[in-house]
């Protein structure tokens, strides 16, 4: 079990309190470094300490036609 | 014969003609009864058909429009919806085995006003378990199967809406779209499908899938049905906070305005996959057509798709792991592909899921700045290589890595247009060599819906694609 395997497998059964088998682990932990990459990168580059989530709605209002 | 005749007309048709009373809807509703006899055990778009009380009601309609009331512009007109709207005292599945006898406490708001409109319930539709997953496989209730070849996949989430109104079972149904499911089965099933941008249509009484990415909206034979829809079902609401207070226009008294002098950006991006030539020549062809009718059409700078699709995918699996999780503890019967696609949003930090929520906002200006700076609508492909079998796709039977990538690149092109929450109206531009149909996609600036119908409309005056029906 790698590091990643063995975070997810922590996260599961600590703090979620789910079970699953080692090859699932894996697979989530892959899945989930994908994911968490493409987020963070694309944070990265855009995000300040101003961003609301609620700016979303705002921009269709205001850039409506 | 006659009833079949009457089964082809279009929804805004068979309205007018119930209206002015050159037919009746208990003559509409029988004539969509006969067709479902035929089509039904050909596609499995129904979950629960109403046969008695459609027909009652439509009798209803018919007398209260002798008396001089007329509801609304589908007083009388058949119609069946995914079956994730709840009615109140009545079973809604959202197409799983966990709520087959789950009783709705409410009525959806999309369901009150189409009732406020007049329009007959024939039934509740298949669809995939839990609007989750693109093609339209259930093993619950039994996959959806394509009416124009029913080897093929119908694309889902909405998969028997798509289904049903393809085949002429229906005039018009409401679908759902948190990745493409109302644009996916519209292209797949040769039918038109809008996804209003996010907050026109009310979602309370729905189920969700992603509260933050669903999008409610009409599938039907033409733009001008479509329009016709949505005027009645978008609109604010007060039982759904995220709707807007913009009015909502009459779409339909804007369809005619052409598209001489209009800007159509030009775009067959890559998103997880190259768009196959036959594809990317159906819609090459579809701006060549709008080109001919006067519009300018010009190349589009479509941004990082991939960016929008994992935010999306960050944002729908936390969202659907928390509202899942108790049947999920319980090890409640979830087809695994279901289960699978949430388990992830139990890892993803919090953090991830607010940057995506953060991001769309910038996800959004720049779109708008820099795929369609000077540009009225962009047009794109909705679905990037011919419609699959269902055995191909079946990752349930055969979970392979091929058939996993597959199903996942169903979404390449149409889940970033809902991190964006842009309108997006997926129209029939032709057929691929199996003899499937083929969708493009229209995107417009934020409610801008009137638009993209009246582009729609034109190209639609223009080609013939949405009047071919299965045989």
């Amino acid at each position: 079990m790698d590091d990643k395997t063995r975070l997810a497998a922590g996260i599961a059964k600590q703090l979620q309190g789910l079970t699953y088998d080692d090859k699932r682990l894996a697979e989530i932990a892959a899945e989930v470094e994908v994911l968490n990459e493409a987020v963070r990168k694309a944070a990265n580059q855009r995000l300040t300490f101003d961003d609301d989530p609620a700016a979303f709605a705002s921009v269709l209002a205001k850039e409506a036609k | 014969m006659i009833n079949d005749d009457l089964a082809l007309r279009d929804l805004s048709e068979v309205a007018d003609a119930i209206a002015a009373g050159r037919i009746t809807s208990v003559q509409a509703t029988e004539a969509c009864l006969e067709r479902i006899a035929v089509w039904q055990p050909r596609t499995n778009a129904f979950l629960r058909l109403n046969k008695e009380k459609a027909l009652e009601q439509a009798r209803a309609m018919d007398k209260e429009l002798a008396a001089g009331q007329r509801r609304g512009p589908l007083h009388g007109v058949p119609m069946a919806h995914k079956d994730m709207y709840y009615r109140a005292d009545e079973i809604s599945t959202g197409g799983s085995a966990i709520r087959h006898n789950w009783v709705a406490p409410v009525t959806s708001t999309v369901l009150q006003k189409l009732d406020a409109a007049g329009v007959v319930e024939l039934g509740f539709l298949n669809m995939a378990e839990f609007a989750a997953g693109p093609t339209g496989h259930n093993v619950h209730h039994g996959h959806c199967r394509n009416p124009w070849d029913d080897k093929r996949v119908t694309g889902g989430s909405s998969s028997g809406s798509g289904a049903s109104v393809a085949a002429r079972m229906v005039y018009g149904a409401l679908g759902s779209d948190t990745g493409g499911s109302i644009r996916l089965p519209a292209s797949a099933c040769g039918v038109v499908g809008m996804k209003a941008t996010y907050g026109r249509v009310s979602r309370a009484g729905a189920v969700a899938r992603s509260w933050t990415l669903d999008h409610v909206g009409p599938l039907t034979r033409t733009v001008r049905d479509n329009a016709r829809m949505l005027s009645i079902v978008a609109g604010h609401d007060p039982d759904d906070s995220t709707t807007s207070e913009k009015p909502v226009p009459d779409y339909e008294a804007l369809l005619d305005g052409g598209v001489r002098g209009l800007k159509i950006g030009f775009a067959l991006p890559d998103a997880l996959v190259p768009v196959d030539p036959q594809i990317g020549a159906a819609v090459q062809a579809a701006a060549d057509a709008l080109g001919n009718l006067g519009a300018v059409i010009a190349p589009a700078t479509m941004p990082d798709f991939t960016a929008l699709y994992r935010a999306a995918e960050v944002i729908v699996k936390c969202e659907a792991a928390a509202m899942h999780r108790p049947w999920m503890e319980a090890d409640a019967p979830y087809a695994n592909q279901v289960r699978t696609r949430m388990e992830a949003g139990f890892f993803i930090p919090a953090t991830q899921y607010i940057d995506a929520l953060r991001l769309r906002a910038h996800f959004v200006r720049e779109f708008l700045a820099r795929a369609m700076d000077g540009v009225d609508a962009v047009i794109l492909p909705a679905i990037p290589f011919p419609v699959p079998t269902i055995e191909e796709t079946d990752v349930e039977a055969s979970g392979g890595p091929a058939t996993l990538s597959m199903v996942a690149r169903f979404t390449g092109l149409t889940r970033p247009f809902n991190t964006l929450g842009l309108p997006a109206l997926s129209v029939p531009c032709g057929f691929d060599g199996n003899g499937a149909p083929i969708g493009l996609q229209l995107i417009g600036r934020p409610f801008d819906e009137g638009l993209l119908y009246r582009i729609g409309h034109a190209y639609q005056g223009a080609t013939d694609h949405h009047r071919k029906v299965p045989t």
